[in-house]
């Protein structure tokens, strides 16, 4: 296979991985697809699709700027392809951010409702019209093939002045925006990035990496197609990359000056490794690389610089878009394989078409000639049972189909390993109480708990009579249920019935028509209330209250029986206020033995050991 | 909410006098009603979290689990509001914790209790100046900003930080146009000239 089939089939293959994803994507919401949170709202999505995107595609107005308003014809033959880039990124742009918005479909409001307060809002409405400049720009190219559109091409090539400036304004605006929309975050960004001069860094490392981007896309295709690079007028970009990246370095560096931060380059943490990373490969290795006139002509050279160029820069709007933030709580965010999976496939399926539209129109001189179309070339055959593939497009395209299906198998199999849709609290089992006269309850046993003098109770509500006041009798001959025999999770208030384990034989394998009477639906509304066979379940003269499954808040715990009956209580003279939350719930008491010893009670904690008794009045 | 010590506090929208949200919003779909509460409106909400970024508090929650998700904040129970009602919080507080008010009413209030037991609230009403003040005020016996990653916050509203480029983007553009469009022409003329000469 030639190179541009391998990597062909391996664009496809990442294309049907991400198609599986998407779906997902669609179906279950960011929750399940992306590791997003309250903490990190902002992503891989946002960082590397919108915030690179974008200033990878920046190549675009430089080099129309370069050729059609300052003239500089020897710069022509990368026009093309530098537009093509351009439109094909920001056409990823926009496809990135549908999949990043929470509701996509929504995008269309921006253009119904304004608020020009917001550098997003201008951010947006610059990308949709830049995107449209873009599309006019670059249409002539494929309309030279079709003779029908001849007109419309005369037309759109006369107004090629028109839009290359205003494509050149709309570019200026937006590039600088995005680093604009950081501004609000004075709290949240890095002081080694945050700085207000964003906007304009954001810009002049904007152009810096259109110069790169041209660069390496030349050189790259070059060695795909086997063909020769313009290292002539690649070396003319690198002349404007290295002052436009030295000019960059002068500023972020006197930023940090002026705005007397210079220790923070030397302070430890992950952090500033980050900013020394970021600053030496998007600007002062390349920089440095293409600072000698015989450097900037050698392709190794181009190469390196071009790629650490375009690296650096992409680490740059990662770090700016969400990992260079202090994060409320020091949540850390890192893209999960979903997130990774659809950026791969977006910027794939971008490549792709740029393969194709290269291959098709004339974006350079001379169409590329496909390798693989040799009349010379030997029959392929499938490996495995070394049938005939057919012509070699045909054989291609057969490589690639099985890539992306298979890809996409792989993913769908992988979709099952997401989290479930709805991602509640862990379920909580319900713990009994321990102790003996006194309990200790502490349901989810998370250390914070009552203790409750069971006995004191006992003894004032009449003994052995007084059971039935507060506990249920859900079994024959039972004289006080526990809460966790109904109740298995702590955070679920309506899971006290367990449908499967009644029919089971643990459950006494109870037949459908015991609870549902025959004839009807068995639904719940129609099924028999649970008194129907535990006639005990509120025995009479019981004081527990079941008005609603929900309990509204802690007052309502335990059935209301404890707060219900202290509010009664606090209202006798000399009662103490127990209804009060405070008056249990507490870390530490004071407690009096009744041999008068004085002496704290611990409230918190697992292993609570129990005190002696308190003297009661 | 974890914090230093073992007292509770609400992490609830402050309802900021000049809201880093509202102005972040590129649909506008958070705004500051005259009463005060900055409300949310889902019809307009495109989802894309711009808010939950800027908040400097970190308030706004997303419902990142639905496939139609939607952001979450305080709304300040400004329906009630309409039929001169409290916010359901404040209505329901026993104990005067949380308390409703005009803004100024609730400033003196606060400062009155601070001043009334020396030594039991920290001297500092959080929302007076930060950012350029809230309508949710806050006294307390434990430092707050952790509640703002320890941040000791200034007096200017975030809305101002951004507003500055804002204002520069038409004249940017105008400039950017002018310059390139005068660009052309000069090096158009020029190129014409240098023809001109060359063929006498």
């Amino acid at each position: 296979m030639s190179r541009v089939r391998k990597l062909k089939l391996a664009l496809w293959t990442v294309c049907g991985l991400a198609l599986a994803v998407a779906v997902a994507r669609f179906l279950f919401g960011l929750g399940a697809t992306t590791h997003l949170s309250d903490a990190n709202p902002w992503g891989l999505w946002i960082g590397f699709d919108v915030m690179s995107g974008v200033a990878l595609a920046a190549g675009g107005f430089i080099v129309t700027a370069t050729v059609y308003v300052f003239k500089l014809e020897r710069f022509h033959a990368v026009v093309r392809p530098a537009v093509l880039t351009a439109f094909l990124g920001y056409l990823a742009v926009a496809v990135g951010l549908l999949f990043d918005l929470g509701l996509p479909w929504n995008i269309w409001h921006m253009i119904v409702f304004w608020n020009p307060h917001s550098p997003l809002f201008e951010v947006g409405w610059c990308v949709m019209l830049y995107l449209t400049v873009l599309a006019l720009e670059f249409f002539p190219v494929p309309a030279e093939e079709f003779g029908t559109l001849a007109g419309i091409r005369r037309f759109l090539v006369k107004l090629r002045m028109p839009l290359v400036i205003t494509g050149i304004g709309l570019s200026t605006l937006h590039q600088s925006s995005l680093g604009s929309l950081f501004l609000i975050m004075p709290y949240r960004l890095h002081p080694l990035w945050y700085s207000p001069l964003l906007p304009v860094l954001f810009l002049v490392s904007a152009i810096g990496l259109g110069l790169m981007m041209v660069i390496l896309e030349s050189n790259v295709t070059a060695f795909l197609y086997r063909r020769k690079p313009e290292t002539e007028v690649l070396a003319g970009l690198g002349n404007a990359a290295r002052w436009v990246l030295a000019g960059y370095l002068v500023l972020r560096f006197g930023d940090l000056a002026v705005r007397r931060e210079w220790h923070l380059l030397f302070a430890s943490g992950w952090r500033t490794g980050l900013f020394w990373l970021e600053v030496i490969t998007m600007a002062a290795a390349p920089a440095a690389l293409l600072f000698l006139s015989a450097s900037r002509r050698s392709r190794g050279i181009q190469w390196t610089a071009a790629g650490l160029g375009v690296f650096g820069v992409v680490l740059n709007r990662v770090d700016v878009g969400g990992l260079a933030h202090l994060r409320p709580g020091g949540e850390f965010y890192l893209p999960g394989w979903t997130e990774i999976a659809i950026t791969a496939g977006i910027v794939s399926a971008a490549i792709l078409l740029f393969l194709f539209m290269i291959e098709r129109f004339r974006i350079w001189e001379q169409r590329p000639a496909d390798p693989d179309a040799d009349p010379l070339k030997l029959p392929e055959f499938n490996p495995v049972d070394a049938t005939w593939l057919g012509v070699p497009a045909i054989a291609a395209r057969t490589t690639y189909s099985l890539g992306f299906v298979l890809a996409a198998a792989v993913g769908f199999a992988f979709l099952g390993s997401l989290p479930a849709k709805s991602r509640g609290a862990d379920p909580a089992p319900v713990q009994q109480a321990r102790g003996g006269d006194k309990l200790w309850i502490d349901g989810n046993l998370d250390g914070f708990g009552v203790l409750f003098p069971h006995a004191e109770h006992e003894k004032r509500e009449g003994d052995k009579a007084s059971c039935v006041k507060c506990h249920h009798m859900n079994l024959p001959r039972d004289q006080n249920s526990a809460c966790s025999r109904c109740h298995s999770d702590m955070y679920q208030t309506s899971d006290s019935f367990r449908h499967d384990w009644h029919a089971s034989p643990d459950g006494g394998r109870v037949s459908c028509a015991q609870c549902h009477p025959l004839g009807q639906a068995r639904t719940a509304s129609t099924a028999v209330r649970c008194d129907h066979c535990h006639k005990d379940l509120v025995p009479a003269g019981s004081t527990i209250q079941v008005k609603t499954y929900a309990a509204r808040g802690y007052a309502d715990a335990m059935h209301r029986l404890c707060i219900g009956c202290h509010v009664q209580k606090a209202r006798e003279k000399n009662k103490p206020e127990m209804s009060r939350c405070a008056w249990c719930h507490k870390e530490k008491r004071e407690v009096v033995d009744a041999s008068g010893v004085r002496g704290e009670q611990d409230f918190v904690g697992r292993s609570v050991v129990l005190p002696a008794p308190v003297n009661s009045q | 909410m974890e914090g230093p010590g073992h007292a509770y506090v609400r992490k609830q929208c402050r309802h900021c006098l000049e809201p880093a949200c509202a102005s972040a919003c590129p649909v506008g779909a958070l705004h500051k009603i005259g009463m005060g509460p900055v409300i949310y409106d889902d019809n307009k909400c495109m989802g894309c979290r711009y808010c939950m970024m800027a908040c400097l508090y970190g308030i706004p929650r997303y419902d990142w689990e639905e496939a139609v998700p939607y952001v979450r904040k305080c709304i300040f129970c400004y329906t009630r509001l309409g039929y001169g009602r409290q916010p359901a919080c404040t209505e329901a507080c026993p104990s005067k914790a949380t308390i409703f008010g005009e803004r100024d009413d609730l400033l003196a209030e606060a400062h009155r209790r601070i001043a009334e037991t020396p030594g039991k609230y920290i001297k500092k009403v959080w929302g007076e100046r930060e950012a350029g003040g809230a309508s949710v005020l806050l006294i307390s016996n434990v430092d707050l900003s952790f509640l703002t990653e320890d941040h000791s916050l200034g007096a200017q509203p975030l809305p101002e930080t951004t507003a500055t480029a804002m204002h520069a983007v038409p004249f940017a553009f105008t400039g950017v146009l002018a310059v390139m469009a005068g660009l052309n022409w000069i090096i158009d003329r020029r190129t014409a000239r240098q023809r001109d000469r060359s063929h006498e």
